[in-house]
């Protein structure tokens, strides 16, 4: 799409979806929302980039190589975490876990935030990749 | 609050309806992103926010986005 006013407004509406995003899975544990919800909204920022700019451009910064690797490590770091919790956690073996800290800051809750992290990379990720595949049969 | 639910209750029922009699692909797709919305609103009245806010990203943004292009690949556009 060779469009100027589209290309101006999203250069400045991208960043702020992102960062509701970003803050939607920040505060997961906190708000409402967590990894699902605000990695879709991430992926909605990518579907929109995708769109705006065409193909060629965004193979330059979101290429699938870059992509795949970001969502295969967050699978691998999720099965990791959350395999040592379920061994760790209710079988009174004493390995170190994660610092439950201070309820209400955004570093506390254990587990949760990482995980939370994780699962947003991954669904953001696969909903563009959807989308890509619907719109264009090609990654 | 209580009459505000009902009223969104009723368009809820009116859209899932009118979807399944519209002809028009077109139209039955944007009637049930507005199906999408009004489900948003009415988790979020429901006191359940966190669905509501999947709901508004995944049923009215993702789900709206994929039926558009296959409905334009089915119909043998190009772009």
């Amino acid at each position: 799409m060779h469009n100027t006013i589209l290309k101006e407004i999203s250069k400045i509406i991208i960043p702020f979806i992102q960062i509701f995003g970003l803050y939607v899975i920040f505060h997961g544990h906190l708000s409402p929302g967590g990894g699902f919800a605000g990695g879709t909204i991430l992926g909605t920022s990518l579907i929109l980039y995708r769109m705006v700019y065409e193909r060629e451009r965004t193979r330059e910064k979101l290429s699938y190589k870059k992509l795949m690797t970001c969502m295969c490590g967050a699978l691998i770091i999720y099965g990791i975490l959350k395999g040592y919790s379920f061994i760790t956690g209710g079988s009174h073996i004493d390995l170190p876990q994660l610092p439950l800290g201070k309820p209400g800051n955004i570093l506390s809750g254990g587990y949760l935030l990482p995980l939370n992290m994780a699962v947003g990379i991954i669904v953001s990720v696969t909903v563009y990749f959807f989308f890509s595949l619907f719109y264009e049969g090609e990654i | 609050m209580q009459m505000f639910g009902i009223i969104i209750l009723l368009f809820l029922i009116g859209a899932s309806i009118a979807v399944s009699v519209i002809k028009d692909l077109l139209g039955a797709i944007i009637v049930f992103m507005v199906y999408s919305l009004l489900m948003a609103i009415l988790w979020q009245q429901l006191n359940a926010p966190d669905l509501a806010i999947t709901e508004a990203a995944v049923g009215a943004g993702i789900t709206t986005l994929l039926f558009v292009l296959t409905l334009k690949k089915i119909r043998g556009e190009n772009k």
